[in-house]
């Protein structure tokens, strides 16, 4: 029954959506007697030859690699030796994890443009001083990804047998832990992606000009377009989360 | 190079926990020592000092007469195989045998040359480009020790390479384990807590508690000739009997006339010190069981022989109590008679011939029994 909800709750408006980004009918018009009628990519076309969309996606897709390897950079090394060295400091990082669930990105935006505006403005200026933001944001997801792979692992011994063999702590991490928490790095990063690709209220208080805010002022000019571009958002995402599966299933076998 | 491994004065504490004291060893050459004890004892923190795993607070380990504890565990030219499975999941038999190699930068043909070496001598040749979930645990303990032995370390440590495996391949891993690190000649340490392991592969057990040694010595000593309590306690079975000394020659069963005679030598400071001077040296403490006092034989149940109603020895009649069939071996539980107290006897189960609630003579054979001070705990 929940299962039954949840699917026309999430569903019955991906379907209205992609009538009306696809079919040419006016929505008024729409029914199911022309379910099959006057379907067309001409309005993701359309968006796609707009010169505004082009440099919004471009730098989402830029915003959203730089802010995937950034958490990987950062995350797995120091979850890593959290998990060998102390319990303590993993409890710490699970909290501070949790932290974009309670602080509003509002909150967020504020105390990091007080913090930097006058210490490093380039963080201010540039589009990619988002990336931080960003990688905070999407911390809830992706700590749990690598949390998942790490604890999966007997990591003490894997990196024990590795360092009595005369690997170095680099080496170790680079050939022994990533490739076997490989499904959830993955994971974490398509989450990071699907993050960034989403995200708004960030980009729009620091008045950055990213695919979800081209969405939004396109919606007044050319909504078949927005949605169409949507959709296919929503399409990658799905995607992603479907691969990142897929590579954990692959690994597992 | 190989070499004599030393511990020197080593000790360890996690907070208020003191995991090593004052611990000393050494480990010749081509020599397979056994450290040995319950959990907790220390044993495998000093596996993990010796792989540069724990970092001593004090004393020193040093491998053929040079310190190793400057260097870093990547440095120390030290195989080990770990308890539970340590093998790369994410890499085949082939490619974790030459994980080491390549660290090492050797050459792709030497490589090969040297992981069939290795195949052939644990006896997995046809397993190569299997991945370690596809192969069983036994075979996976084999391939980590291929592995310890790939990059030709000075010394190989083994912490309890077996405990996660079932009986049969226990035993056929250990064996296994014994051939080849005779073969390879390098000094080893065995940790384990499991007595019949230890002196089954060792050439010298060294046995641990609360962080310090109890006794170092060949199994046969160890077993025979425990020079503590706690030894003869940990490594076989005992029983303890609690007994009146009544001279250097004689001790009576503690609140009953059966006598038994503690004549003897070698009995690992014990009874034969109690039948030397009026006193029973070692024993728990390094205490001692003075005449007219009140001490402890610890036996061995093969020590307890079962005997003729009329020979002279068959000075305390029991009832038996239970038998255990164990094969070769059968042990039996006697309750010597006027007391509660149970003894258990251990004889090839071609002696054995009696039922349960028959009546048997027993001896006491106190030659390598251990006499300590005190009542029973």
């Amino acid at each position: 029954m929940v299962l039954f909800v949840v699917f026309v709750y999430y569903l019955v408006p991906m379907i209205s959506m992609t009538r009306f980004a696809f079919q040419r009918i006016p929505v008024i018009k729409l029914s199911l007697g022309n379910l099959f009628d006057k379907w067309t990519i001409a309005p993701l076309i359309e968006t796609f030859k707009e010169p505004e969309f082009r440099s919004s996606g471009l730098l989402s897709v830029q915003l959203a690699i730089a802010t995937a390897a950034l958490t990987l950079v950062l995350l797995v090394p120091t979850m890593a030796v959290a998990h060998l060295r102390s319990k303590r400091m993993r409890r710490i990082i699970e909290l501070s994890s949790t932290l974009p669930f309670v602080v509003p990105a509002i909150a967020l935006v504020v105390g990091f443009a007080g913090a930097f505006r006058e210490t490093l403005p380039i963080l201010i200026r540039s589009p990619f001083g988002l990336v931080p933001l960003y990688v905070i944001t999407a911390l809830p997801f992706t700590h749990r990804a690598i949390e998942n792979g790490l604890a999966a692992l007997d990591l003490r011994t894997l990196v024990d047998a590795s360092q009595s063999l005369g690997a170095t702590w680099y080496r170790t991490v680079v050939f022994v832990i990533v490739p076997n928490i490989r499904a959830s790095i993955a994971t974490a990063a398509f989450l990071a992606l699907t993050v960034v690709l989403g995200e708004f209220t960030i980009a729009s208080l620091l008045l950055k000009n990213t695919l979800p805010l081209y969405l939004s002022y396109a919606q007044g000019r050319n909504p078949q377009g927005a949605f169409a571009v949507g959709l296919v958002l929503i399409l990658i995402s799905t995607i992603f989360v479907a691969s990142s599966n897929r590579l954990g299933k692959v690994v597992r076998t | 190079m190989t070499g004599k491994v030393e511990f020197s004065k080593v000790s360890k504490s996690f907070g208020a926990v003191k995991a090593l004291v004052e611990f000393d060893l050494s480990i010749e050459e081509g020599e397979l020592v056994t450290l040995l004890g319950p959990s907790g004892c220390g044993k495998s923190t000093a596996l993990r000092v010796a792989a540069g795993f724990e970092t001593p607070d004090s004393g020193d380990v040093s491998i053929g007469g040079a310190s190793i504890l400057a260097q870093s565990a990547n440095k120390r030219g030290i195989g080990m195989v770990f308890q539970n499975y340590s093998l790369f999941p994410h890499l085949t038999v082939t490619q974790n045998l030459e994980f080491g190699m390549r660290v090492r930068n050797i050459a792709r043909e030497k490589r090969s040359a040297r992981v069939g070496e290795l195949l052939e001598l644990v006896r997995l040749s046809g397993l190569s480009d299997r991945y370690p979930h596809q192969i069983s645990g036994g075979q996976q303990q084999r391939v980590a020790l291929a592995r310890a032995l790939a990059v030709e370390p000075r010394v190989l440590l083994l912490d309890e390479p077996l405990s996660a495996l079932d009986a049969t391949v226990r035993i056929e891993v250990r064996e296994e384990i014994r051939r080849i690190q005779r073969a390879s000649g390098i000094a080893t340490i065995f940790v384990t807590h499991d007595q019949e392991e230890a002196l089954a592969i060792s050439d010298r057990i060294c046995v641990m508690s609360n962080g310090k040694i109890e006794q170092v010595g060949a199994p046969d000593v160890v077993y025979r000739s425990p020079s503590t309590e706690f030894v003869a306690r940990f490594v076989g079975k005992v029983n303890d009997i609690e007994v009146e000394v009544l001279s250097s020659t004689k001790a009576r069963l503690r609140g009953h006339k059966h006598e038994i005679e503690i004549v003897s030598a070698g009995m690992g400071g014990g009874a034969g010190g109690a039948a030397g001077g009026g006193a029973a040296g070692g024993g728990a403490g390094g205490g001692s069981a003075v005449v007219g006092g009140v001490a402890r034989l610890l036996i061995r149940p093969e020590d307890v022989q079962i005997v003729r109603p009329d020979s002279a020895r068959a000075n305390v009649r029991c009832t038996v109590k239970t038998i255990h069939f164990g094969g070769a071996t059968t042990t039996a539980d006697v309750e010597i008679d006027g007391t509660t107290h149970l003894v258990r006897i251990a004889d090839s189960t071609r002696n054995m011939q009696f039922r349960v609630g028959d009546a048997v003579h027993i001896a006491f054979d106190t030659e390598r029994a251990l006499l300590t001070r005190g009542g029973a705990a």
